[in-house]
């Protein structure tokens, strides 16, 4: 019993970063937008999460900074697709690149050194229960913003159709420049989860490829809030079994390519059918 | 400025934003931007022996590129070249060190495992995309991360091989390695077969039907299939070429740098590669000359980091800026095809 209850909370605590930036994810391509920068806001969050809770000493003025950073850099994206209709996937690979060497670059020039952050005030258990409990009433609420308000069917109709959207009198570039940049805001929070809530540091590399599996939850999880949560759900399950079986001879790595693989499955069409918004990741231009 | 060539005003924004970029960020790290870009540039071309490094960055670089080039001009987005790259490499390192031919005869036999090793994974995506429409960004991000961790675990697991370290194949022997070409350094021929390959897929690319096929199917899908070209067929053979000549660099790196594979064989060649790819306009004449200048700021960022007190990594975010300015360009017209 005592097993299990680990296992559930391990799956909790796994699954958490991953709904962040999947929510994130979904509520950018529900708008028309493929956000392959992700893993640069996980980034973001999670880098200056610590850099804000040790430049003041207190864990929620960080986290307050990690979101400000993800949200400012989901901006930054945001607007260089919509106003310069720059191509989506390139634009979000050069942020992946350029936020990444950016906390590697901030590590030496605010904590004097390579590799990791000093140790700084977290979030703690309560804190990090907490988030874990706001991801998954963020996931509800997303689900019916998106399905059941004004603001929702614009993201949707942008998502879909984005010159219909404009004939109708919609604004697509001003409703997906808000949509990725809450979206961001949102991936934010777990980036801030990573280093302040499970940790109390950032280190090179702590994302790990979250972001990319959060696209595949994405995925997974249809385009919405109520898929992403089962999707990383299922994803964080796996990753905390991989802590439980690690001495019983399953080789981790295997465990680990399970959510990737099961994107794949996802995308070729194996897990039923599987259609992205119309307009995802194509540029709007008037 | 609007007069000039697209690549050429593509080239002066890339290298504007590299003084501006790393400027900025020298300032940041209280550092003089002329120190720094000094140290940067003569620890990149100061000696033969520092020309050589830059070099193998240069090769390290320009065999992921040029396959981003084919399959960027097909149309198909390759974020995959990292994963073909590590494949290649793997397959390269496990044939070299198994093969029971002596020396030299070997090398052409373990490039071309590399070449197969990538071109697989290059394929497994073109056959996701050609056969059920799986949209090749995320079907190359998702095989760069299972990439990854199957070396990983082949390279530690049951296929660990005798006398290796964690996380290494056996080292191949000596004679199985490619030739230097300036004594004392770590540049090989491995640089000139990369140019071979760069002038194989300019002619390809600009004078064979495959290429003109491969060319329309990017630029205009549509006509292209109304005129009979096979877009299925050319997305395979597109993303396997792609993968192939990713997994010749991984194979080249392998053969001529490390002397076995290492999980840690590419600190993100294949990711770099794609600014490598834009900044020489697709084009794989320009590619070359991109993969140089990327070459430079690969090897001269260590001097830097000793020398002007600037983190190496300055050169990611140099690296990522110009990509995110490069990304204006319509690559290609496409519709929604998940």
């Amino acid at each position: 019993m005592d097993a299990a209850f680990a296992l559930l909370v391990l799956t909790l605590i796994k699954a958490t970063p991953l709904l962040y930036a999947s929510l994130g994810g979904v509520l950018s391509e529900r708008s028309g937008v493929v956000n392959i920068g992700l893993e640069g806001m996980l980034v973001a969050g999670a880098f200056f999460g610590v850099v804000g809770s040790y430049a003041s000493g207190n864990a929620i003025v960080g986290a307050i900074c990690g979101v400000l950073a993800a949200t400012l850099l989901a901006a930054l994206f945001a607007f260089v697709v919509t106003r310069f209709a720059l191509d989506q996937i390139v634009a979000g690979t050069g942020i992946n690149i350029a936020a990444i060497g950016a906390a590697a670059y901030g590590l030496v020039i605010v904590f004097g050194q390579p590799g990791a952050s000093h140790e700084v005030a977290a979030l703690g258990r309560a804190g990090e229960a907490v988030l874990i409990g706001f991801a998954i009433v963020l996931a509800i609420v997303l689900q019916l913003v998106i399905d059941r308000t004004p603001w929702g069917l614009r993201v949707r109709a942008c998502g879909e159709n984005p010159a219909a959207a404009a004939a109708a009198g919609i604004d697509p570039l001003r409703t997906r420049f808000i949509a990725v940049t809450i979206g961001g805001a949102v991936a934010g929070l777990g980036g801030v989860f990573l280093s302040l809530g499970e940790l109390d540091l950032y280190s090179d590399g702590m994302t790990a490829g979250r972001g990319f599996i959060a696209l595949a939850a994405v995925i997974f999880g249809r385009w919405n809030p109520l898929g992403a949560l089962g999707a990383s759900l299922f994803f964080g399950f796996f990753a905390a079994l991989q802590y439980t079986l690690q001495r019983s001879g399953v080789p981790s790595e295997l465990m680990q390519a399970l959510p990737y693989l099961a994107a794949l499955v996802a995308l070729a069409g194996f897990a039923g059918r599987v259609r992205a918004p119309a307009a995802d990741g194509v540029p709007y231009v008037k | 400025m609007s007069r000039l060539p697209r690549g050429v005003r593509d080239a002066v924004l890339a290298v504007t934003l590299v003084f501006v970029v790393g400027s900025i960020a020298m300032l940041v790290a209280h550092a003089s931007p002329l120190v720094g870009f000094g140290a940067l540039f003569s620890g990149a071309l100061g000696s033969p022996s520092e020309l050589g490094e830059t070099l193998v960055q240069t090769t390290a670089l320009l065999f992921p590129a040029l396959g981003i080039t084919i399959a960027f001009r097909a149309g198909l987005f390759n974020i995959g070249a990292e994963g073909q790259l590590v494949l290649g490499g793997l397959t390269a390192g496990y044939v070299a060190a198994a093969l029971p031919l002596p020396g030299v005869a070997a090398i052409p036999i373990v490039l071309l495992a590399g070449a197969l090793g990538g071109g697989v994974w290059g394929a497994l995506a073109g056959f996701l995309k050609a056969r059920f429409g799986a949209n090749e960004v995320i079907a190359t991000l998702m095989l760069n991360v299972i990439a990854a961790l199957l070396a990983t675990y082949i390279v530690n697991g049951p296929f660990k091989m005798n006398g290796a370290t964690a996380g290494e194949t056996a080292s191949i022997p000596h004679g199985s390695w490619l030739p230097t070409l300036i004594p004392d350094t770590r540049l090989t021929i491995a640089f000139i077969i990369a140019l071979i390959v760069a002038a194989l897929v300019r002619f390809m690319l600009a004078r064979t039907v495959f290429g003109y096929e491969l060319r329309a199917a990017g630029d205009a899908p549509e006509a292209a299939k109304r005129a009979g070209v096979d877009l299925s067929r050319t997305a395979l053979v597109a993303m396997s070429l792609s993968g192939a000549i990713a997994g010749l660099g991984g194979a080249a790196i392998v053969l001529g740098v490390l002397h076995r594979f290492n999980t840690a064989l590419s600190p993100g060649y294949g990711f770099i590669a794609i600014a490598v790819a834009l900044v020489g306009n697709l084009d794989p004449l320009f590619v070359t000359i991109a993969a140089f200048a990327f070459g430079v700021l690969q090897s001269g960022a260590l001097s830097m980091q000793s020398e002007a007190q600037v983190p190496k990594d300055v050169v990611a975010i140099i690296e990522g800026v110009v990509i995110i300015a490069l990304a204006g360009r319509r690559y290609f017209s496409r519709g929604s095809d998940r």
